[in-house]
């Protein structure tokens, strides 16, 4: 046993401690502290500090490979203890967790307050095992986004540790205040590099009571971009609209009360050439199906972001000259991923995005020798360094790794 | 924080000159004094100079000059904020940026127009009106504040219940650091690179740099918009139906509440017809046909349930303009039964608010003033108006502790300070009831990563030893409130 090993065991008890030996927390093998509460982390937190270690901050460890690879690790703290609701007031629609709970959890919890059929309105790629913390600092998202936003439009507050093991709070539990900084858009997406998030406040939705399902086959890129630009236009709230290429696929649902439900059905079906309105079951497998997709096989996979008005020609791009991309499309957004095809070049793949006027980042293969695959705006770049510098001067907290 | 120049030192005055034109640069004390406070009257204050410059270079400039100088800065939009935001320093300049009013692009397709800090909050509505879109925060100043100062306060308004704040609909912006940087945060798509800086600036009440441009999101028209008013016996009663209508799923554009004292005070001032009643509540909703007349029901039927009296429902445009008119006529409506009035903004967790209310009342009774209440009761932000005489003996000092009993009460019940007023100077002594020393200081080292010299909006947002000293002027009505120009909400 190392002496930070045992640090650690004094700190946390034995069996909040993974040595390095019997460890799959990096490589090389690094120990794992799985702290029981806020304080126990930061304490681990300042004591990895004091010693100049690196710290990899991990959750579900779902989504571990999004952004940029950290280049050092010396200690997996893992949050998977902190995982208990601390309030849930279903008449607010908000709750209060530790960042350790995992969303699966959190909507059985809040799911099933009596006469309240509540949820915390995100569907993340592996959603389920994925933890609130982690799906805050990654700030991932799901076809959902397409009514309800992404994590920053959802976190009320937070509670966190800085590197040297300082716990603050942000924000409130309230869904409407302006009352200093909004720390927690900061830490939305920060992917473990700025401060350990261990307690967030969530605005919740209603479950709707009902849902239809509309699905059109074969829909190729202009017409894509003809029905995407109608669909937004029209009087129809969609909760998703999922377009899946080279397939043509388009899955769009509409929820609410029964009979508003099903004339959105109605006008979206007249809206997208060749679409129906279909079954419960076919849908949630077609559903399914499509969270499974990006991450099915190998290669990189990319989050991507494109103007509305350029979906169709995104389309084009990811066939130029032979397969180059699949994608899944959160259609009426412009976001969603990119699952490169052997031998397509991510860096090239970049740029062509960029000129579109769009973004990607890395979701899996960003390894460490990965190229960043946009330039920031160099003043951003230099604000971000030095929020960084305040906020963990010593580059404690995943050095390297950074949310491009 | 002790600053070097008493006044401008006649170097910089020459270069600020330069930088804007001599006939931008206000100097003389009668043209200062217009600056002097912003729609918190209470706090007043005249800066060395004013400068109004007229494009992103000119900022740049003014900044750098400023920070060669280790000159404070206070950017001004319109002057409307409610906390002493745009309240000089008298020590510094304000950078006022009322010359950039201008709309630079209009992308529907992208739903997407990118105007300059100036440009009134209405007039982005009134662009997009002819295409069938809207502009959705929409604070009861819209014809006057500007988006620059709703950037810096993270602003709302009665439709924010359901379409959220300033911050849900900017995508992005131009900042011109303190340094005099030009940094180009967030994008016009829906996902950004990097820290969401963008997301730190909303709301960062002009204390990060200054905001020379920004990108709004607008979004098509609702096909279909429904106001009901509903008389309850008393603010418990329209308090429960709020709570039901949120329990049950239903998500209304607005729900607004006015209490008897409210209620009385419009109809006396401008005859709305409103009913006699204990308290009101003003629903309305929008949407997709189908969704709006599915919902409407169910939320009369808990109107009905909790006791509403009447439910009157707006049939036709012109009905819901009337409807609206008492509820946005309030604030000035107050100012005919009351020789003044202190406005707060605290927020409470929505299923609280019968409770808050009935404590606020208990309250009136203890300091022997009278609160009237009209709020965005759907998302648990208050308005009480503390009613009082600023010419007998100790009122404005009454009232001043009222309004924090009611803060604390806010506090206690789960709630914050401040709903979307801001901080600014007149909360800043309140932020430690919110925020423990660490969280201010965590706050204190993002402001410094920004603003390593202090020169920002110094004295605002984040409350010092030597700020905290003083005590708040008093309330009076701001001009535009006056001349009928906006109301306050
Ligand atoms: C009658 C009345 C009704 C109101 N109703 C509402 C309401 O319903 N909802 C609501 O939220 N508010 C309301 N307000 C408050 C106020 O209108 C808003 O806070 C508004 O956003 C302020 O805009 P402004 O242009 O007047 O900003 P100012 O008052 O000039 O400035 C406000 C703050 O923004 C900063 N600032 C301004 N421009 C910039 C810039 N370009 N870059 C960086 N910082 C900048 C200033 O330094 C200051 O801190 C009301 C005010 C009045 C007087």
């Amino acid at each position: 046993m190392t002496s930070l090993e045992a640090d650690l065991e004094a700190l946390l008890g034995r069996e909040s401690v993974t040595p390095a030996a019997e460890g799959t927390g990096g490589t090389p093998p690094t120990p794992t502290a799985r702290p029981r509460s806020a304080e126990a982390l930061a304490e681990v937190l300042a004591l990895a500090n004091s010693r100049r270690l690196a710290v990899l901050v991990r959750g579900g460890g779902t989504k571990s490979g999004w952004g940029r690879a950290p280049g050092r690790c010396d200690l997996v703290i893992e949050t998977t203890a902190l995982n208990r609701l601390l309030e849930h007031e279903p008449g607010d629609l908000t709750c209060v967790a530790e960042a350790g709970l995992t969303l699966g959890e959190l909507q059985r919890l809040v799911g099933g307050a009596p006469g309240h059929h509540q949820r915390l309105m995100l569907d993340p790629p592996q959603g389920g095992g994925a933890t609130l913390g982690g799906v805050v600092a990654t700030a991932a998202s799901g076809p959902l986004r397409a009514r309800y936003g992404t994590p920053r439009d959802l976190l009320l507050g937070a509670r966190f540790a800085l590197a040297d093991g300082t716990l603050a709070r942000t924000g409130g539990k309230v869904v409407k205040n302006v009352a200093g900084y909004d720390l927690g858009k900061l830490l939305t997406g920060s992917q473990g590099t700025l401060a350990v998030i261990v307690e967030v406040a969530l605005r919740l939705h209603p479950v709707p009571p009902a849902s239809r399902w509309v699905v059109a086959e074969g829909v190729g890129p202009p017409t894509a971009q003809v029905t995407l630009t109608a669909l937004r236009r029209a009087p129809a709230v969609l909760s998703m609209a999922e377009l899946l290429w080279p397939e043509g696929t388009l899955l769009a649902r509409l929820d609410g009360a029964p009979s508003a439900c099903e004339q959105q059905a109605e006008i979206v079906r007249a809206l997208v050439p060749g679409g129906r309105v279909a079954g419960e079951s076919e849908a949630e497998e077609l559903a399914r199906m499509i969270e499974r997709r990006p991450w099915e096989g190998e290669g990189p996979v990319l989050g991507i972001s494109v103007p509305l008005t350029r979906i169709g020609e995104l389309m084009a791009l990811a066939a130029v000259g032979g397969p180059v991309a699949q994608l899944s499309l959160r259609g009426t957004v412009g976001a969603g991923e990119a699952r490169l095809w052997a031998g397509a070049d991510p860096a090239q793949f970049a740029a062509q995005v960029a000129d579109l006027g769009g973004y990607v980042s890395w979701h899996r293969g960003g390894g460490q020798d990965a190229p960043p695959l946009q330039p920031l705006d160099p003043v951003a770049a230099r604000l971000a360094g030095s929020v960084k510098q305040a906020l963990d001067p010593h580059s404690t907290l995943a050095p390297g790794r950074g949310p491009a | 924080m002790d600053r070097i120049p008493a006044q401008l030192d006649q170097e910089s005055l020459d270069a600020l000159r330069r930088a804007v034109g001599s006939r931008w640069v206000l100097t003389d004390p009668d043209q200062l004094r217009t600056y002097e406070c912003d729609g918190l009257t209470g706090w007043r204050a005249v800066p060395l100079a004013v400068v109004l410059p007229s494009s992103t270079e000119e900022v740049v400039q003014v900044v750098r000059i400023c920070h060669r100088a280790q000159i404070p800065f206070v950017a001004r939009g319109s002057g409307t904020g409610l906390s002493g935001g745009a309240l000089p320093v008298e020590d510094g300049i304000v950078i006022g940026l009322s010359r950039m009013r201008q709309v630079l692009r209009i992308d529907l397709d992208n739903e997407r127009v990118v105007v300059q800090p100036g440009v009134p909050n209405l007039e982005v509505s009134r662009v997009v009106a002819p295409f069938g879109y809207l502009y959705a925060p929409d604070p009861s100043s819209q014809r006057v504040c500007s988006i620059g100062g709703n950037v810096a306060e993270n602003s709302g308004g009665a439709h924010c219940l359901k379409y959220g704040f300033t911050s849900n609909h900017v995508v992005a912006l131009t900042l011109v650091t303190t340094e005099g940087e030009v940094a180009h945060l967030g994008s016009a798509v829906p996902d950004s690179l990097g820290y969401d800086l963008l997301g730190v600036v909303v709301g960062s009440e002009g204390t990060l740099g200054i905001v020379t441009e920004v990108t709004l999101r607008v979004l098509p028209v609702p096909q279909r918009v429904q106001t009901l008013l509903a008389a309850f016996p008393s603010t418990d009663a329209a308090g429960e139906a709020v709570a039901e209508i949120i329990a049950a799923g239903v998500l209304p554009a607005a729900i607004e509440m006015m209490d008897r004292a409210t209620i009385e005070a419009v109809e006396f001032a401008m005859h709305a017809g409103y009913p006699d009643c204990g308290a009101a509540l003003l629903v309305e909703l929008d949407g997709p046909q189908s969704e709006c007349e599915a919902l409407f029901g169910q939320v009369v039927e808990i109107c009905r349930r909790c006791g509403a009296s009447e439910v009157r429902v707006a049939e036709d445009e012109a009905e819901r303009a009337l409807l609206w008119k008492g509820r946005r006529g309030a604030f000035s409506a107050m100012g005919r039964v009351s020789p003044d009035y202190y406005v707060q903004d605290g927020v409470v967790p929505r299923s609280q608010l019968a409770r808050v209310l009935a404590g606020i009342r208990e309250l009136e009774g203890r300091h022997s003033l009278k609160v009237a209440n009209v709020f965005h009761a759907g998302d648990g932000n208050l308005h009480p108006l503390i009613l009082y005489d600023r010419r007998s003996p100790d009122g404005p000092e009454r009232a001043k502790r009222l309004a924090e009993d009611i803060l604390s009460l806010c506090l206690e019940a789960g709630g914050s300070l401040t709903g979307e007023h801001g901080v600014g100077r007149d909360k800043v002594c309140q932020m430690p009831k919110l925020f423990s020393p660490n969280d201010q200081m965590v706050m204190h080292l993002l402001r410094r990563a920004f603003d390593p010299g202090g020169t920002a909006n110094p004295g605002k947002v984040l409350p010092t030893p030597r700020l905290c000293g003083e005590h708040p002027g008093i309330y009076r009505p701001h001009p535009l409130e006056l001349s009928g120009a906006a109301q306050r909400l």
